[in-house]
């Protein structure tokens, strides 16, 4: 096609523009895709029953201030990478904050339990599935993320991979807190961190091929 | 430069507020630069860099959205210019990464074959263009005499003639230097 041609039919559509437009994409696809790991739960592991009652205590605040605070930093970064001169990452440590705070309280916690207790504190209940299903519930959001993508313009394909894979399973972590009965910050530490690396990891391997544009 | 830089911005903003007028007016006035930007780094290829210039434009089109109003927008731009011709060469499977290169640089057979190419390059550049157009096709890439006459639209004596003139010029000119 002749070039001036191209600019002709590229300018009749021309739609305002709005200055966040970023942020809001990527808002949209993180809610749709957390709503969808939200009812994916409703239908098949149910929400804990007690979520009321834990909701009054300290761990389940933990736990969601945890997810949620990495979820937030983790966004800060896909935002810098969905552009083009993206630069230097700006707020790379803030991922750091939301691990040491819970490293710190995860201590506290084993200080006061004997240590004859630590290795069931640490496995849960869950641990076996506990890694796997925030990972599964990242997938959804993750989908949504690559929705936002789609009008974005990443150009470190890797980091922006890895950037949407660590903000979805770190956004299906905070979901799955509506599920999970576990207490212990060293289990969040522990199994929750490992299945948002694990949605990382996959972000990093598959960013390359599916945010190209 | 500044003024470039002060006057696209100012035409990218009345784009992203819905000026259609001044979103053709910033795509139009990209194009010159656009090209400009990929003949400098890929030669000879124009229908690479109109490609490239095309793909840039669908790209600054589709993906406004990305540019931020309070840095430069030269600078995303070109980096909207760079990410497209990397694409572009991937996708075209010209570009080798590095190590592969080493494989085809390696050793002393390499710079030796270079350097006799330089030099028949300058020997050749000595001669009557035809003389050298004919030497190179049936001496240097190894054409028929028949298919070099076709190639060139002549009859084959005067390929024949024109070679053997060109070789005779050549080998007079090469014993001057060495005496």
């Amino acid at each position: 096609m002749n070039t001036d041609d191209l600019i002709r039919q590229l300018s009749t559509d021309t739609r305002p523009v709005a200055r966040n437009s970023v942020g809001w994409r990527l808002a949209i696809g993180i809610v749709a895709g957390s709503i969808a790991s939200g009812l994916l739960i409703l239908a098949s592991i149910g929400v804990r029953p007690d979520l009321g009652a834990a909701m009054q205590g300290p761990s389940f605040w933990v736990k969601w201030g945890y997810t949620l605070s990495l979820s937030i930093a983790a966004l800060m970064m896909t935002a810098q990478l969905a552009r083009p001169d993206s630069g230097r990452l700006r707020g790379l440590w803030a991922l750091g904050i939301p691990v040491l705070l819970l490293a710190a309280v995860g201590l506290l916690e084993l200080a006061r339990t004997p240590s004859s207790q630590w290795l069931a504190m640490w496995l849960g209940h869950s641990w076996k599935s506990c890694p796997w299903l925030v990972l599964s519930l990242s997938a959804p959001i993750f989908a949504g993320l690559l929705w936002s993508f789609r009008r974005l313009a990443p150009t470190r394909l890797r980091a922006a991979g890895a950037a949407a894979g660590l903000s979805a399973g770190a956004f299906a972590a905070t979901v799955y807190c509506i599920h999970c009965p576990e207490v212990s910050a060293i289990f969040v530490l522990t199994w929750y961190s490992l299945g948002i690396l694990l949605a990382t990891l996959i972000g990093m391997l598959v960013g390359p091929r599916l945010l190209r544009w | 430069m500044q003024t470039t830089e002060e006057h696209l911005r100012a035409l990218m903003i009345d784009g992203l507020d819905g000026d259609a007028a001044a979103h053709a007016a910033l795509l139009r006035q990209l194009v010159p630069l656009l090209r400009g930007f990929y003949r400098r780094r890929v030669r000879g290829a124009d229908d690479d860099v109109e490609d490239m210039v095309q793909d840039t434009l669908i790209a600054v089109h589709t993906r406004r959205a990305t540019y931020d109003r309070t840095r430069a927008f030269t600078a995303w731009l070109y980096a909207v210019a760079r990410y497209k011709m990397i694409d572009h060469f991937r996708r075209v499977g010209r570009l080798r990464p590095i190590d592969d290169l080493e494989d085809y640089l390696v050793g002393d057979e390499f710079e030796a074959s270079s350097i006799a190419k330089l030099d028949i390059d300058d020997l050749l550049k000595q001669l009557p263009p035809k003389q050298a157009r004919m030497i190179r096709a049936t001496r240097l890439e190894g054409l028929s005499v028949a298919e070099a006459a076709s190639a060139e639209g002549v009859g084959e004596s005067d390929v024949k003639v024109s070679v053997h003139r060109g070789l005779k010029a050549l080998m007079t000119r090469v014993q001057g230097a060495i005496r």
